[in-house]
């Protein structure tokens, strides 16, 4: 059984790239989507999304992470199709109007957060973290303590969000009901950040000596054992991903929907 | 009574980490689960009092199954203590804690708070303490207070002894053995077999998500097919009577039969004057003197 | 190897010393078993055994904490860690990788170990603690037992001349504690390795441990063989710490005047101590 954001072991071409590249590719696949407002292009990216979870055999949890994003962006394609009038006139609010323009913008805006979402969480699930933090500081050059720092956090994403379901869970077991409205959730959720909080520093602190003893400040640039050479599928992916950004601009220019 | 009817349960529909259990928790019963770790303890525990539903099979308290019962309902039959006293404990003070259960089933009227400050006389709490503060044994005690004080008729206790020290663990033990004398319903995962031993009247022994075994203490401890199959490791008391038992050429029984230090003690004392004197005395008297006191206990 | 002259400390945010007066030397290759109370002051000694005081608590230290010469306070705690290796007792959030072969990389990579020994090493600390088949697994999916083992070898795959270990069996099952003591005992014995346990299973130090040091309020209150700490099972009552079964069982055999031998401390000497009652 895997958490969110935990590696998944696999043998696909994603699993063999490098790191570094995987990262540059994803935010490039990124700055395609917010580049561009065109369909098409976007469209592209999410049959690209498709294909990369079909090859890393990660079809459920892409899907049950596109839900997600979809139901989060949906707050704010609600806000989008309130506050921005444009085209024709749909319906007539007191501060201005829903048009047509203001539903194409709020699909837009889904599409395109749910198509630039899949590549980064991707990411995480088909590289280890240790690799992930040798590959920044070797390839990258980015110092050691900056990459440890954004791994960690990573990595207790995970332990935190399963450390919270236990206390979700013990508290339902003395009778308190989750279910029911959003707004009724969170307040219960509230008072539960208190031991959440309580572990999260005692678990931080332990981690922290632990990797202290294990020499953490000594190690440099040079202390990984393994190397992180770039490949010839690194490059193309790269080079997939700049060519994506570019057709995102230029379907701008030309005004393709 | 809690009844398991042919029960699988699975986490994300993965692999079953539950196959086709079917067992009775009757009311008054101190029932002890015990397996190596992963082998389905703590997720039959969860079905116990609805955290988790069953994938296949069901689930009934009292006649009624799990699915059907609302959270604050299951939390009244059924009181869960969690290994980890800091999942649970989420207040302010020590009062506010102990209220917590009251106030999430919205019953939190002047019986509540005179039963909460009964608790904080028995159990000799500081109420307005900060229970973060406290240490770890004293958390777990608070833990197991807050959940008693709602007086549910059964309570589960999931490894109440872990990261406890000996007085601790005989305190904590102490309290869920008078609860139990008093007509709750105990059931508990523990991986201390002495513990076990000591309260439990009957063992469930668990391996790869199925029942092996299932019966009064005593006996399913003496059936090594079990034991070896589970990977148990014996109390010690009866680890030493069934060695001696084995290899002693005339075991008295009394010794075979011993399950607490006093009652090896005193077999051995007699059996002892018995060859020291020479005598035949009668080694079945013996052990039926022996027998009553393993009862009286 | 350990050696602890008149040591006393006090956390900084604490009213009195958690640990006082306490006078202490290990030799090197002793598998040394602490145990005491909760609050006894148990894991503040063990903390000042590996440099976390005081350099990761503040407070008062007095006295003085030597590891082969080394003295904690004026070493820095990463050349302490050279000299002892440290296994937490939350082992989750311990680790660094998410696969058993990177965690036990990580140390290795991180002390500068030469490229050609790292393989070899890796290997024999896999092999150490019988988790070879787990190299390539992820550590998420293991079982408590194995995460211990895998904690473990990442830590004697650096070589540590002391390896210090706090309550590593808190969360395991019977079988898997067992297991996990059989192989420190075999460290210790083929690496000549000083081995620290904290551990409230006294059942399980007094059939593996040399040493057996009993704290209570901060003070050493017994120390010496299994044997020598057991034979004092009423005063350890007295402050909390229980004998195994077996020892009790051969003490009432000794107060009802049956009994005249060694102090027992395991299932076999039980049995023995009664087959010689009944001879």
């Amino acid at each position: 059984m895997n958490g969110f954001l935990e590696y998944v072991p696999g043998d696909s071409f994603l699993h063999h790239m490098n790191p570094v590249a995987k990262l540059a590719a994803a935010f490039l696949l990124v700055i395609a989507c917010f580049a561009t407002s065109s369909f098409v292009v976007l469209a592209l990216v999410i049959a690209l999304d498709a294909f990369l979870a079909l090859r890393c055999n990660m079809v459920r949890q892409t899907l049950g992470l596109a839900r997600a994003v979809a139901a989060f962006s949906l707050l704010l394609a609600l806000i989008a199709i309130l506050f921005t009038p444009k085209g024709a006139v749909l319906v007539a609010l007191p501060w201005g109007y829903i048009g047509t323009e203001s539903i194409v913008a709020a699909v837009r805006i889904v599409v395109r957060l749910v198509a630039c979402a899949v590549p980064l969480f991707l990411v995480f699930y088909v590289t280890k973290l240790t690799d992930m933090a040798n590959a920044m500081c070797k390839v990258l050059h980015v110092p050691y303590k900056y990459a440890f720092t954004f791994t960690s956090t990573v990595r207790f994403i995970p332990v935190f969000m399963n450390d919270m379901a236990a206390i979700m869970e013990a508290q339902t077991a003395r009778g308190v009901e989750f279910d029911g409205s959003f707004a009724r959730k969170v307040r219960l959720m509230v008072p539960l950040c208190v031991p959440l909080l309580v572990s999260s520093v005692r678990k931080t602190n332990s981690a922290a000596i632990a990797a202290e003893v294990r020499g953490f400040n000594l190690r440099t640039r040079e202390s990984g054992y393994k190397e992180y050479p770039l490949g010839g599928i690194d490059a193309a992916a790269v080079a997939a991903s700049v060519v994506a950004v570019a057709l995102g601009i230029a379907a701008n220019v030309v005004g393709l929907l | 009574m809690i009844e398991f009817v042919n029960v699988s349960a699975a986490y994300d529909g993965e692999t079953p980490v539950l196959r086709d259990v079917s067992l009775t928790v009757n009311d008054g019963d101190f029932v002890a689960f015990v397996g190596t770790n992963g082998a389905g303890k703590s997720t039959t525990m969860r079905l116990m009092n609805g955290l988790l539903k069953p994938s296949e099979g069901t689930v009934l308290i009292d006649g009624v199954p799990t699915s059907e019962l609302r959270t604050s309902e299951l939390a009244r039959r059924v009181g869960f203590l969690f290994q980890n006293p800091d999942r649970q404990i989420c207040c302010q003070t020590v009062r506010e804690e102990l209220m917590f259960g009251f106030a999430a089933q919205g019953r939190d009227d002047a019986e509540a708070a005179r039963r909460v400050d009964e608790v904080i006389e028995q159990f000799g709490f500081d109420a307005d303490a900060e229970p973060f503060l406290l240490n770890r044994g004293t958390r777990q005690l608070l833990a197991l207070a807050s959940i008693i004080v709602m007086r549910p008729p059964v309570i589960i206790l999931d490894e109440p002894t872990t990261g406890l020290d000996f007085r601790e663990c005989e305190k904590v033990m102490a309290l869920v053995a008078q609860l139990h004398k008093e007509g709750t319903t105990v059931v508990m995962v523990c991986h201390d077999m002495e513990v076990v031993a000591d309260y439990a009247c009957r063992v469930v022994v668990m391996t790869q998500g199925r029942v092996v075994d299932d019966g009064p203490t005593f006996e399913v401890l003496r059936r090594a097919d079990t034991l070896a199959q589970a990977h148990l490791v014996l109390p010690q008391i009866l680890d030493v009577a069934q060695r001696l038992e084995r290899e002693l050429p005339a075991c008295p029984s009394a010794i075979a039969r011993a399950m607490t230090v006093d009652e090896m003690a005193r077999a051995v004392e007699a059996a002892a004057r018995k060859t020291g004197a020479g005598a035949d005395a009668d080694d079945a008297a013996l052990s039926a003197a022996t027998n009553k006191e393993g009862e009286a206990r | 190897m350990i050696e602890i002259t008149d040591f006393s400390f006090r956390y900084r945010e604490g009213a009195s010393p958690v640990v006082s007066d306490v006078n202490l030397r290990i030799p090197e290759g002793t598998f040394v078993g602490i145990t005491g109370a909760a609050g006894s002051g148990k894991s503040t000694l063990t903390y000042a055994m590996n440099g976390i005081i005081p350099h990761c608590y503040p407070g008062d230290f007095y006295g003085s904490v030597r590891i082969d010469g080394l003295d904690t306070c004026e070493a820095s705690l990463t050349d302490i860690s050279r000299l002892v290796g440290s296994v937490c007792q939350d082992i989750d959030s311990q680790m660094v990788s998410s696969v058993v072969e990177d965690e036990v990389l990580y140390g290795l990579e991180n002390f500068g170990v030469p490229r050609e020994e790292v393989e070899p090493r890796l290997v024999e600390a896999l092999n150490a603690m019988g988790i070879a088949d787990l190299r390539h697994r992820s550590i998420a999916g293991l079982s408590g037992g194995q995460k211990q083992k895998v904690a473990i070898a990442s830590v004697i795959a650096l070589k540590p001349r002391v390896l210090m270990l706090d309550e590593p069996t808190a969360e395991l099952d019977p079988a898997s504690s067992e297991a996990v003591f059989q192989l420190l005992e075999a460290y210790v014995r083929q690496s000549g390795a000083t081995v620290v346990v904290v551990e409230q299973k006294i059942a399980l130090l007094s059939r593996y441990a040399d040493l057996m040091l009993i704290v209570d309020a901060g003070r050493i209150r017994f120390s010496g063989t299994p044997a020598e700490v057991l034979a004092h099972a009423d005063e350890l009552l007295e402050i909390g710490v229980n004998c195994p079964r077996s020892t009790t069982l051969a003490n009432r055999l000794r107060e009802r005047g049956l009994y005249a031998g060694d102090v027992v401390r395991n299932v076999d000497g039980a049995v023995a101590a009664v087959k010689e009652v009944l001879a």
